[in-house]
C-alpha cells in the first residue's frame, strides 16, 4: 500500500502549496475530504484506499489511463454507483460535515447540491427551457416569474442566452452538441449545488465548443467547488488549480497544476504526463 | 499502389489501360484493384463503377430483389385483404343501409341483422380490458426495470413472456372455470350489495348473477393484454441511454420522478405503440373472449349482462352461415368495421402523439 503513504504525503504538500497560489492566507476547508476510500465493483477492487481533498472553490482536476478509476471516484461523491447493484464503497466521503457514503444519507438531496455534468450532452426530451426547470422543481416550488429569473440567469451564466433566448420552448435536442453540453451544465448549477462533477465534459465536442466549456470553468469556479476528469494534459494544465494523476485504481500523487507538470515527484506521473504510457 | 503493381505484372494482355487510366492515391484504392484482380482475373484496367461481369452470381442483385418484394408483399396482402372483406360485405350494406351501422338486431329468422351490440361489446370489453391493463402493465414494466432486484427481475420478467405466449383459448377455459364462477359468486353480488341502491352507479351492476357478461369479458382482456404490453414496455424502458437516466438522477431525481419526466417522454412513441397493439390484440380477441361474455346480442348499462363482441359473434356463426345469404355478407360487413375500429385505433393514437410531441417543442 505504497499509494496511502504517497496519498498522505502529496494532500499535506497541496494545502501549502494552495496558501501560496491563492495568496489569501487563510486555508478554506475542503468542500469534500475523502479518507480511505474503497470502491468495488462485485468482486472487483477498482480504487484502493483513496484519500484526498477537493479544495473548496478550486478546480481538480483528475487525470490518468481509461480505467484507473478517476471517474468512478467521481460517481461515489454523487452516490450516482447506488444504481446499481453490486457497486459499493468503504471508507469515509466527508461533505458538509457528513460521510456521504454511510447509511441514511438523502441521495436525492445530495445529488442536488452535488451536481454532474456527464461526456456526453443528455438534454432531456423536453424544451430547452424545461430542461432547466425540471432539476430546479424537484427541490423547491419557484413562482413562474422566479422560475423565468432563475432559468435566464443560468442561460446567461453558461453564455447561451443569446443563442436561445428566443426559442426556450424549442426543443433541447435540435441545439448543437457544444449548446447541448453548455444547457446541461447550465441545468446543473440551476439546482445551486456547491460542487459541480464534470467527466470529461468536452471529450464529445470541437474545439471551438470545447475552449468555450474551459472559459466557462472559470467563471464558475468563482462559485462553485469543480472536479473535472479529463483525459486531455492541456486541458487539465489549462484548467485545474490542482490535479490529481490516478493509476490502477491508486491515487499516485497530488498537487499544484504547477508542480505535476513541472516537477512532479513520482516517475508514473511524468511518464503518463509526456506521454510515455496511458 | 501494391495491388496495382501486381495486376499490371501479372495481366501484361489488360495493362494498356491499368497504369494510365486510374490514378491511385492511397492504399484503399490499391486494395479496390486488388480484388477486382482476384474475381476478374486480367480486368485490372476494366472501369471499376459498372458491374463486374465476371462475377457469376449477383447476389446484391437477388437480395435487392428478395426485400423489395418482402416490402411490397405487405402492401398487397393489406389490400387483398381490405378488398375481400369490403366485397363480401357489400351485400349487407346495400340491404340494410347506413341503418346496419345502428340497429342492434340480430335475427336469423327475419332475416334482419344490425352491427351496433357486437360492436359496443368490441368496445366495451376492449376499453375495459384496456383500462384495467395499461396501468397493470406500467406497474409491472416500471418495477421490473426500476426497482426489481436483477435476479427476481429476470424470473418474472421470463414469466410475463411465457404469459404472452400462453394460446388465447387456455385464457378461455382458464377464465371460463375460475373468472366466471368467481365474478357469479361474489364480485357481482358484493357490486350489487354496495352499489346497487346508488343512482348512476347501480344501472351497471344489475341483471342477474350469470358470472359471463362484458365485465368478466374485460377482466379475460386484461389476463391476456397486460403480459404482452408489459413486455414491450419492459423493452422500452431498458433501452432508454444509461447516461440520460444518470443525468436526471444527478440532479436529484427519485426514480419515479424520472420515470415520469424522462424515460416516459423519451419511451412515449413506443409506449403507446404497445398500448395501441395491445387494443387491437383485445379487440380482435375471438375465443377467449367468446367462453366468457355470455353471447347475448344485447346492448345495456350492466356491466355484468352478457354480451357479443364482433369476433366472437363472427365465430359463433360462421358455421351456420350458407355462401352467398345476407347473413354471410353480414358477418363480413362485421368484420370490415373491426379493420376499421383498428385503424382508427391506430390513426388516433398517430394523432395524439403529434399532439403530445408540439406540447414538448420536438418540431
Amino acid at each position: 500500500m505504497s499509494g496511502t503513504v504517497v496519498t498522505e504525503r502529496a494532500v499535506s504538500g497541496n494545502g501549502v502549496a494552495g496558501n501560496g497560489a491563492s495568496g489569501n492566507g487563510v486555508a478554506e476547508k475542503p468542500a469534500i475530504s475523502v479518507r480511505n476510500l474503497d470502491f468495488f465493483y462485485g468482486d472487483h477492487k477498482a480504487l484502493r484506499g483513496i484519500s484526498m481533498e477537493f479544495s473548496t472553490r478550486k478546480v481538480t482536476g483528475m487525470i490518468g489511463p481509461s480505467g484507473c478509476g478517476k471517474s468512478t471516484l467521481l460517481r461515489v461523491l454523487n452516490r450516482m454507483y447506488d444504481l446499481y447493484p453490486g457497486q459499493r464503497a468503504t471508507g469515509e466521503v466527508i461533505f458538509d460535515g457528513r460521510n456521504i457514503i454511510a447509511p441514511g444519507m438523502d441521495v436525492n438531496r445530495l445529488r442536488a447540491r452535488v451536481g454532474m455534468v456527464f461526456q456526453k450532452p443528455t438534454p432531456f426530451p423536453m424544451s430547452i427551457y424545461d430542461n432547466i426547470a425540471f432539476g430546479v422543481k424537484l427541490h423547491e416550488t419557484p413562482s413562474r416569474s422566479e422560475m423565468d429569473g432563475r432559468v435566464e440567469d443560468v442561460l446567461r451564466r453558461v453564455a447561451l442566452w443569446g443563442e436561445v433566448k428566443d426559442r426556450l420552448k424549442a426543443s433541447a435536442t435540435a441545439l448543437s452538441g457544444g449548446q447541448q453540453q453548455r444547457l446541461c451544465i447550465a441545468r446543473t448549477i440551476a439546482t445551486r449545488p456547491e460542487v459541480v462533477l464534470l467527466d470529461e465534459p468536452t471529450s464529445a465536442l470541437d474545439p471551438v465548443s470545447t475552449a468555450r466549456i474551459e472559459e466557462l470553468l472559470d467563471e464558475l469556479k468563482k462559485e462553485f467547488t469543480i472536479a473535472i476528469v479529463t483525459h486531455n494534459m492541456q486541458q487539465a494544465a489549462r484548467c485545474a488549480d490542482q490535479v490529481a494523476f490516478f493509476y490502477l485504481g491508486e491515487l499516485v500523487e497530488m498537487d499544484s497544476t504547477d508542480r505535476i507538470f513541472t516537477a512532479p515527484r513520482e516517475t508514473r506521473t511524468q511518464d503518463y504526463i509526456t506521454g510515455r504510457f496511458g | 499502389m501494391d495491388g496495382t503493381s501486381h495486376a499490371s505484372g501479372e495481366a501484361p494482355g489488360a495493362g494498356s489501360g491499368g497504369s494510365g487510366g486510374h490514378v491511385v492515391p492511397d492504399g484503399a484504392a490499391g486494395v479496390m484493384a486488388a480484388e477486382v484482380m482476384v474475381a476478374g482475373n486480367g480486368l485490372a484496367g476494366e472501369d471499376f463503377t459498372g458491374p463486374g461481369p465476371a462475377r457469376g452470381f449477383d447476389g446484391d442483385r437477388l437480395f435487392r430483389g428478395l426485400v423489395t418484394a418482402s416490402g411490397i408483399a405487405v402492401l398487397a396482402l393489406l389490400g387483398g385483404i381490405i378488398l375481400v372483406m369490403v366485397a363480401g360485405g357489400m351485400k349487407a350494406f346495400s340491404t340494410f343501409g347506413p341503418a346496419f351501422l345502428v340497429s342492434s338486431v340480430w335475427n336469423p329468422v327475419t332475416q334482419h341483422y344490425g352491427a351496433l351490440a357486437p360492436v359496443f361489446g368490441t368496445i366495451v370489453t376492449s376499453t375495459l380490458g384496456l383500462l384495467m391493463a395499461v396501468p397493470l402493465a406500467f406497474g409491472a414494466a416500471f418495477w421490473l426495470t426500476q426497482m426489481a432486484p436483477a435476479r427476481l427481475s429476470a424470473v418474472v420478467g421470463m414469466a410475463v413472456q411465457l404469459l404472452a405466449a400462453v394460446p388465447s383459448i387456455i385464457f378461455g377455459m382458464w377464465g371460463f372455470f375460475v373468472i366466471v364462477p368467481l365474478m357469479a359468486r361474489y364480485v357481482q353480488p358484493f357490486a350489487r350489495h354496495w352499489f346497487g341502491h346508488v343512482p348512476g352507479l347501480g344501472a351497471l351492476v344489475q341483471g342477474a348473477p350469470f358470472g359471463t357478461g362484458l365485465l368478466t369479458g374485460g377482466i379475460i382482456l386484461t389476463v391476456m393484454v397486460t403480459p404482452f404490453i408489459t413486455a414491450v414496455m419492459c423493452d422500452v424502458f431498458t433501452s432508454i441511454p444509461a447516461v440520460l437516466k444518470e443525468s436526471a438522477f444527478g440532479l436529484g431525481a427519485t426514480r419515479w420522478e424520472v420515470m415520469r419526466n424522462v424515460i416516459l417522454p423519451w419511451s412515449s412513441k413506443a409506449v403507446v405503440g404497445s398500448v395501441v397493439l395491445g387494443m387491437g390484440r383485445a379487440m380482435g380477441e375471438t375465443m377467449a373472449v367468446t367462453f366468457v361474455i355470455g353471447n347475448a346480442n344485447k346492448i345495456g348499462w350492466s356491466l355484468f349482462a352478457p354480451g357479443n363482441t364482433i369476433a366472437s359473434l363472427i365465430a359463433l356463426e360462421f358455421p351456420e352461415s350458407p355462401a352467398g345469404s345476407v347473413k354471410l355478407s353480414s358477418l363480413m360487413a362485421l368484420g370490415t368495421i373491426l379493420m376499421a375500429l383498428s385503424f382508427l385505433a391506430l390513426a388516433a393514437s398517430r394523432i395524439l402523439l403529434g399532439f403530445a410531441e408540439r406540447r414538448e417543442g420536438r418540431q
